[in-house]
């Protein structure tokens, strides 16, 4: 049996390198996090007292500064995904479908163009919005001038603000949804269009009866990874609007960061950190149920 | 009719793109343009006095200060390195999971793999800093690198390629007397040029373009890659000044621009394969 004991020992060095990577840096911060979380883990103090689940009864208990400062973020954040969901699957569809009439010799053209700001990091990305959404000096209130409109604080006035990160987030994500759905739109039966096409279908009905029921399931997948995606979002009220004005744009992850960074209340930053991960969870598990049904998904 | 249509949507398509294309040529033509004319409120795109002077102040290491050319050095290596280090460990226990039989423990570390795939970012964040605060690593190029190493994206991409693959060719090497090793570096891996291209330019791109694990990772200014330099510089004093500001964000976006635009292909396949299994 020496060989055989020799064979399962080589085959596991070849999984070993990733599993050691993957073992230290997602199991074990995963692990780290939950023991932190239940300690006062001040970052500069020496010692680190358990305190049981004091970091989470603290969040959840009215008027504790944890509490309100979560309550905050996670309506901020919550804001941001009611607005932008809805528009990152529609206009991601809606870029598709037009991506998919255009003639064929351009259409990798225009996919290009419409994914091309997905290319680009973050922090360019805003500082580019920065210049653009400029009040005095900024491209498009220099548009407005021209235009007889008046100018508009995009970053530091509500509802302006709101529709400035919705706008940046766009520009910058939606070509990924896109690319999805072009895939999607693809895979459907070309013989159902025919056959519908012959019963004289109208091009809504075709959509609505067909392509839609057709691209189910990858709806489903774009509106539960734009909503992980957008509850996630830091980069661009971090940069742009500063959490502001006030703090109306304050995300849930700036001030989870603020709690860690800047109060160095790790502890308490880390229970907040897991119930938002649960929440993330609890809602993609949501949307799946919702679209499917129990019976259907088997879960 | 149809030839209306048509014209009609090209026209459409053609508005969305100079939308979509406007900030970037703006970027462009703003970073050739004096800090003065930058914040005139003008809207021409051809610069007045057309000037390389943020360009050359960029590369010279003379613009506000700061090491550009270091931070770029930088995001490149910390970008090729781990990027590298991930298509070596993800191919190899790719391979283990998919064609090696006698693996122990496939099933349980083939479910961790993919259960991790739904785990948010934001839950190994904070820890992660703490783990690397504790070996002291905070502020050094492993801090840069090893994070990316554990995303199971690319050994489940890599799975998926490596299971369809033909039995038999791998048996008649076998019975040749080639080793494992040999079966994984000289059949498997040749054959999947481009996969591991796909999974190239995607971690690549993902390692270059982050920026809020750098921002907190490192702590001086020799140490940030460009990604967290420009967002450090955008919050800084330096907010208004947009040429300079352009001609760095138009040298950062550069080297990704060309992987994206070379490999978009790949880079499509991979979102699509990895999207709807």
């Amino acid at each position: 049996m020496r060989t055989s004991w020799m064979s399962r020992l080589t085959s596991a060095l070849f999984a070993l390198p990733y599993t050691l990577c993957f073992a230290m840096f997602l199991l074990f911060p995963i692990g780290y996090g939950l023991y932190i979380s239940l300690h006062d883990f001040e970052l500069l103090s020496e010692e680190h007292p358990f305190v049981g689940l004091d970091n989470y009864i603290a969040i959840f208990s009215g008027g504790t500064y944890e509490n309100s400062v979560f309550l905050r973020g996670l309506w901020a954040t919550a804001q941001f995904v009611l607005f932008s969901v809805p528009l990152l699957i529609a206009v991601g569809l809606g870029l598709a479908l037009l991506v998919n009439v255009l003639p064929g010799r351009i259409r990798g053209l225009f996919r290009t163009f419409y994914f091309m700001p997905y290319a680009i990091s973050a922090s360019v990305m805003a500082v580019i919005w920065l210049m653009m959404f400029d009040t005095n000096a900024g491209f498009i209130n220099s548009m407005l001038m021209k235009l007889g409109i008046d100018t508009i604080p995009w970053l530091t006035d509500t509802p302006w603000a709101w529709v400035s990160l919705i706008a940046t987030t766009l520009w910058w994500t939606i070509g990924f949804n896109m690319i999805i759905f072009i895939n999607a739109l693809n895979e459907v039966p070309e013989d159902y269009y025919e056959a519908a096409s012959i019963d004289g279908a109208t091009v809504w009905s075709k959509f609505a009866y067909i392509t839609l029921p057709s691209i189910r399931p990858v709806m489903l997948f774009v509106m539960i990874t734009s909503t992980i995606a957008s509850f996630n979002v830091y980069a661009q009220p971090f940069l742009l609007t500063r959490g502001g004005p006030g703090d109306s744009t304050k995300v849930l992850l700036m001030n989870v960061l603020d709690q860690a960074f800047i109060r160095r209340e790790i502890g308490s930053a880390s229970a907040m950190a897991i119930i938002m991960a649960l929440l993330i969870m609890i809602i993609s598990v949501v949307q799946y149920r919702l679209t499917y049904g129990r019976k259907e998904s088997g879960v | 009719m149809k030839g209306t249509r048509k014209l009609l949507l090209i026209l459409l398509a053609t508005v969305i793109a100079a939308i979509f294309l406007l900030p970037l040529v703006w970027m462009i033509s703003t970073s050739f343009k004096n800090d003065f004319e930058a914040l005139a409120g003008q809207m021409n795109f051809i610069p007045k006095k057309p000037t390389i002077e943020n360009y050359m102040e960029g590369l010279s290491g003379e613009l506000m200060n700061v090491p550009i050319v270091r931070w770029i050095t930088n995001s490149l290596s910390v970008g090729v390195i781990g990027t590298a280090i991930v298509l070596l460990i993800d191919s190899m226990a790719a391979f283990a999971l998919a064609r090696l039989s006698d693996l122990p423990f496939k099933r349980t570390l083939f479910a961790m793999f993919v259960a991790s795939l739904m785990i948010p970012g934001v839950l190994t964040f904070l820890p992660m800093y703490m783990e690397f605060n504790a070996l002291g690593l905070i502020n050094t190029y492993s801090a840069l690198i090893l994070p990316y190493t554990a995303g199971a994206f690319g050994v489940f991409l890599l799975y998926q390629f490596f299971i369809s693959f033909p039995k038999e060719i791998e048996e008649a090497a076998r019975i040749d007397g080639a080793n494992k090793w040999q079966i994984y570096s000289r059949i498997l891996l040749p054959a999947s040029v481009s996969i591991m291209v796909t999974l190239g330019i995607f971690t690549f791109m993902g390692i270059y373009n982050d920026f809020v694990w750098p921002l907190y990772a490192t702590t001086s200014p020799e140490m940030r890659t460009i990604t967290a330099g420009i967002a450090l510089m955008a919050q800084g004093s330096y907010t208004q000044a947009y040429g300079k500001l352009m001609a760095m964000t138009t040298i950062a976006t550069l080297p990704v621009l060309i992987v994206f635009i070379l490999g978009q292909r790949s880079f499509v396949r991979a979102i699509t394969q990895a999207g709807v299994k």
